[in-house]
């Protein structure tokens, strides 16, 4: 924790940060004070009790749907991602068409499209494998992007040792290059699980009961909005918070490259 | 070493790098290419570790052609000599030791505990005990070269190829690295090095080739190319280079 401060602006003056903390947090507890006296709302916290169990439910469908999407979007990532620089030209292209197409239409469109045109026509039913595979689409063409940075991050000269010392290419790939690859680019994956986390909230429109569509039916129902959303946010918090925390680490911990 | 070296042609594009060269050596144990920058010696050393193709002619390696027909003969060619580069080229992300025990476990299929004891056994001679467990970040650059070294020397290759090994040290860090590779020679290992320090060249060498202009432009023993008879092209390079030692 000390030598995290240490390498702040501002040095190591412990009292300077925390009274800078205190005072950011209460400048934006003023704002929100000051906006919600203006609105003259009258909280009514009792209706989200009664749907206590829909919200957690939907946390959790939140929670395992985005971890399955990570994992499926990694494995879409390092395809792609080593597919943009292969010699075999449909896969390539393949590769980049799947990246620009998804990178460039926003994830409602896609949503959308996949649900109501792909999933329909294959006879896909169930709609939380439907959401881990779009999810897993959306994120795999980002996850694709940063593998594709991070192997050309690696110099040439990393490559032509690997040669000379008699490794095959796939064992460079697995020996020298992914083991660099990897300790760079864990601080845009952790973000981007971040996103992904995020970014799942727009499957409510397919309605997936997930973590926003509990707020979107209570909210239907009760017409109790900021009870619905303000939680929601809350929630989505403590999902994100703790990996860009770990992003942080992270990047510390591998910062051994100069 | 036998070398040979038959009409050996290399370009990039619209420039010729070697341009036919021949050469045939007999029983050569150390030999030093010197020459101007851009003049063609460290594409000579690469062709000769199998790492560039040539555009035409052939490589003889006591007797035996350098196949390049193929990246698999030309892997298995590479598993046979040591490579040294001018920028250390130590896997960044490996200790000290996992970058010697690294290729004799994935390349040459030593046991993890055996690889692991010649590498410590390399490095304990040269003094770099100490350094086993560090990252590259952590040495010096004298150091970093010194168990690049020992890596390319850890898998007994045929003989070392060395491509301006002391270039981007700093001074102080010359002498140790030139010592050790002094050291290797002594105890018979074959040599091919790439380099600018001209006393070293002279000391270390059997023979030497001065490679410029695309081609051999002179070569012999070091003190016939030291001497004051040789081409005027090399004196006049010389003179530059000895100017301030």
């Amino acid at each position: 924790m000390n030598s995290y401060l240490h390498d702040l602006p501002g040095g190591t003056n412990r009292k300077a940060h925390l009274i800078s903390g205190v005072f950011v947090a209460l400048l934006l507890a003023g704002v929100f004070w000051f906006g919600f006296s203006r609105l003259g709302y009258r909280f009514a916290w009792s209706t989200i009790y009664e749907y206590r169990l829909n919200f957690l439910r939907g946390y959790g469908i939140t929670l395992l749907l985005s971890l399955f999407a990570l994992i499926l979007s990694l494995l879409l990532g390092v395809l792609f991602g080593l597919g943009q620089k292969s010699r075999f030209l449909p896969y390539r292209y393949f590769s980049l068409f799947y990246v620009e197409l998804i990178r460039g239409t926003p994830l409602l469109v896609q949503i959308l499209i996949f649900f109501y045109v792909i999933a329909n026509a294959a006879g896909l039913n169930n709609r939380f494998v439907v959401g881990v595979l779009i999810m897993a689409l959306f994120a795999g063409a980002y996850i694709a992007e940063i593998i594709r940075g991070g192997v050309e991050s690696i110099g040439e000269s990393q490559r032509e040792t690997a040669r000379s010392l008699g490794f095959s290419p796939v064992q460079t790939y697995r020996y020298v290059i992914f083991p660099q690859v990897l300790t760079r680019i864990l601080p845009s994956l952790a973000g981007q699980l971040a996103s992904l986390i995020k970014d799942s909230s727009l499957l409510s429109v397919i309605a997936i009961k997930e973590f926003t569509m509990a707020a979107r039916e209570m909210n239907a129902n009760t017409f109790s909005t900021l009870e619905a959303y303000v939680p929601l946010a809350v929630g989505y918090l403590l999902l994100t918070l703790p990996i860009s925390r770990l992003t942080r680490l992270l990047e510390r911990k591998f910062s051994y490259e100069t | 070493m036998k070398l040979e070296l038959r009409n050996l042609t290399k370009t990039y594009g619209p420039l010729t790098v070697l341009d036919r060269v021949s050469l045939s050596l007999e029983e050569v144990h150390s030999l030093v290419f010197i020459g101007p920058s851009g003049g063609g010696k460290t594409t000579l050393l690469r062709l000769i570790a199998g790492l560039e193709t040539p555009d035409d002619g052939e490589i003889i390696i006591n007797d035996h052609p350098v196949e390049f027909g193929s990246e698999e003969t030309l892997r298995e060619y590479r598993k046979r000599i040591g490579m040294v580069f001018q920028a250390y080229n130590l896997f960044p992300h490996l200790t000290a030791l996992e970058n010697i025990t690294l290729p004799l476990v994935k390349v040459h299929g030593y046991a993890p505990e055996r690889a692991r004891e010649e590498a410590l056994i390399l490095l304990e001679r040269f003094h770099l005990a100490d350094q086993a467990v560090k990252k590259p970040a952590q040495l010096s650059g004298g150091q970093k070269q010194r168990i690049a070294i020992c890596r390319a020397v850890a898998i007994r290759p045929e003989f070392l190829l060395l491509d301006e090994p002391t270039s981007a040290l700093d001074p102080e860090y010359t002498s140790e690295v030139l010592d050790l590779i002094g050291e290797l020679r002594s105890e018979g290992m074959r040599l091919i090095l790439v380099t600018h320090e001209m006393g070293f060249a002279r000391q270390a060498a059997d023979y030497l080739l001065f490679v410029g202009d695309g081609g051999i432009i002179s070569q012999g023993r070091p003190e016939i190319l030291f001497g004051k008879t040789g081409d005027e092209r090399v004196s006049r390079f010389l003179n530059k280079v000895l100017k301030y030692n």
